[in-house]
């Protein structure tokens, strides 16, 4: 298996290396024998990296550690944006590729909703539906678990249009080959011709497209939270850049570490999208 | 010519499929209809093999497909072993599937590219509960062998593996899993090569003799319609022209519009002189089809008659008919 890695393409092997890290940092993150990532620190304030030994990505203005900060955020948005791709694909998934399979009035509705969705920018709509569902009083503000659950739902409706548009195109593309009708002839019933014969075969231009749209959902979170509608308190990193930006002038490597982490992971998971697409296209091209 | 009529149905015959008035049309919406089978009529006796001939577009694949029930057909009835298949619920008419299958024309597309063959056979056998995993084993091996492949070779491939022979030669397999009584076999030859059409042709005309099977082919190639075929119906615009034993219509064409398919075979002399009275124009469109003989405007022995009057079929010379005003003399 290594061997096989080593002899992908450089772009494959950064990628997947960044993406990697961000995972298992996500997912160990209390493993690791550091300070509290929102402790303050009283004699280190707003440093630059490399500047104080202790802390390599510097601190923030506030005195907080940058790197832990960071590898915190890592946990926060990477949950954010699998946790809304995983759900509002799966829900996608479902309806497009029903839609396309079945046609008729239930496709046509389906469609008008998806193109409802799409109509309304996601921020927009993102906005709304925090304001409304997680709206607090300036004496008692939305609790945070509150938040993060209305920004995720809110996150998977921007995703199920995308991926259920990209589920009914690619259904309708493998539905009309022969070998669906096949089976129908056989009378295999249509429950199991769309898990057999469907699913598989649109399975990869989802998978495809889903990578794009983990990328889209993390820039989408950061700017929520610059719009500071987002996570609250610096606990992802488009949390930490929406605090950063008050200091920018002081401490700009508050906002730029947090924007690198986004920035690279966005590229990251495109990178995997396309390279899926791509070794789809050669094997289409084989048929 | 293009008509209707029943004049051709044979009811004192074991016929396993009675086709009435069939008709389907598909709605594209603002008031326009495509009627791609106006009002057929077949009849198929046991054993036999029932050729559909036409050019591109006269409804023949819509025609074998509504005969399936894939999608329902507008209206007629469609009668399989002594059940009407049109009015049945849809359990029932699953029920009935393993008795008519089909083979398609694009031989790649009918398998899919995710499955190995073995998979690919089992899906029958095991829709069907066809006995157990071990016996479904063998009897795919049966199959492949049966459709002259090597099962040890060809098991674990897939689809974008093999020719289009191969892969057409899978299908068969695949269409005989459930012990069919009828197939339809859709221009199974028409995505191949010469050479692998005569193997494919031979492949069909063995299982047949094997399994006792009951054909209906569709295809617009005429010469590879001779030398399957036991009754030829010639199909235009979705209505019915002639139908005769394939020497009749070749030797004693009687209609205006086989005269011209069979003239349109291509005969590999470079000397012959292109024949005239080839037709001419592209035919009419199936939305609004031509009043009375939908064969007019291309017919060189149109007249008023045709314009305002429908033709039937009847009876020119023993088993020989034709729906013509002026058909051609012997």
């Amino acid at each position: 298996m290594f061997k096989k890695f080593m002899k992908k393409p450089i772009g494959f092997k950064l990628a997947s290396l960044w993406l990697f890290a961000v995972v298992f940092v996500s997912v160990t993150y209390d493993l690791f024998p550091y300070v509290q990532w929102d402790a303050i620190s009283d004699f280190s304030q707003g440093d630059g990296p490399f500047k104080v030994p202790g802390h390599i990505l510097g601190t923030s203005y506030d005195g907080m550690d940058m790197f832990t900060a960071t590898m915190h955020g890592a946990r926060m948005s990477t949950f954010v944006a699998v946790t809304s791709v995983f759900i509002g694909g799966g829900i996608g998934s479902l309806l497009g590729i029903s839609a396309a399979y079945y046609r008729g009035t239930y496709d046509k509705v389906m469609s008008s909703i998806f193109n409802m969705i799409l109509a309304i920018p996601n921020l927009v709509m993102s906005l709304a539906l925090i304001s409304v569902l997680a709206n607090g009083n300036s004496n008692q503000p939305a609790s945070d678990f509150r938040r993060v659950l209305v920004l995720t739902i809110s996150l998977t409706i921007v995703i199920i249009p995308i991926l259920g548009r990209i589920a009914r195109a690619s259904t309708l593309q493998w539905s009309s080959r022969e070998f669906v009708l096949a089976s129908k002839s056989i009378g295999t019933k249509n429950f199991e011709i769309i898990k057999r014969h469907i699913v598989p075969n649109v399975a990869p231009a989802i998978l495809a497209i889903g990578f794009f749209a983990i990328g889209v959902v993390m820039i989408a979170e950061g700017s929520l939270s610059i719009l500071g509608i987002g996570i609250p308190g610096g606990a992802s990193w488009g949390s930490l850049l929406a605090i950063g930006r008050a200091n920018l002038e002081y401490s700009p490597h508050e906002v730029y570490i947090p924007v690198a982490c986004i920035g690279l992971t966005v590229i990251s998971t495109n990178y995997f999208g396309d390279y899926i697409r791509a070794n789809l296209d050669k094997r289409e091209s084989k048929i | 010519m293009a008509g209707s009529g029943k004049a051709h149905m044979r009811p004192d015959g074991d016929r396993i499929l009675v086709v009435d008035d069939l008709t389907v049309e598909f709605n594209l919406g603002r008031g326009k209809v495509v009627k791609a089978v106006s009002g057929i009529s077949l009849d198929l006796i046991r054993g036999e093999t029932l050729a559909i001939v036409g050019e591109s577009g006269c409804g023949k694949s819509t025609l074998g497909k509504a005969i399936l029930q894939l999608p329902k057909p507008t209206s007629g009835s469609v009668n399989f072993l002594s059940k009407e298949l049109t009015s049945m619920n849809k359990h029932d008419l699953r029920e009935m599937r393993p008795a008519m299958q089909m083979i398609f024309q694009d031989p790649i597309s009918s398998l899919d590219p995710r499955l190995p063959v073995s998979e690919v056979l089992a899906e029958p056998l095991r829709v069907w509960n066809r006995g157990n995993e071990v016996e479904i084993n063998e009897k795919i091996d049966e199959l492949l062998r049966a459709a002259n492949l090597d099962p040890a070779v060809v098991r674990d491939r897939r689809s974008y593996e093999f020719s289009g022979g191969q892969c057409q030669r899978i299908s068969i397999a695949r269409a005989l899993a459930l012990d069919p009584t009828m197939i339809i076999c859709d221009e199974p030859v028409s995505a191949l090569d010469v050479s692998v059409q005569a193997q494919i042709l031979n492949l069909l005309q063995d299982m047949k003799d094997r399994y006792g099977l009951t054909l209906i082919f569709i295809s617009h190639d005429l010469a590879v319609v001779k030398a399957v075929s036991t009754r030829v119906m010639v199909m235009y615009l979705g209505k019915v022209c002639e139908v005769a034993p394939p020497d009749d219509v070749y030797l004693r064409t009687r209609h205006h519009y086989t005269k011209a398919l069979v003239g349109s075979v291509p005969i590999p002399d470079p000397d012959r002189k292109i024949s005239a009275g080839l037709m001419q124009g592209e035919p009419p469109s199936t939305i609004d089809p031509p009043s009375g003989c939908r064969f007019r405007t291309r017919c060189p022995a149109a007249t008023e008659q045709c314009v305002n009057e429908e033709p039937q079929l009847r009876e020119v010379a023993v088993g020989h008919f034709v729906a013509c005003h002026h058909p051609l003399e012997d």
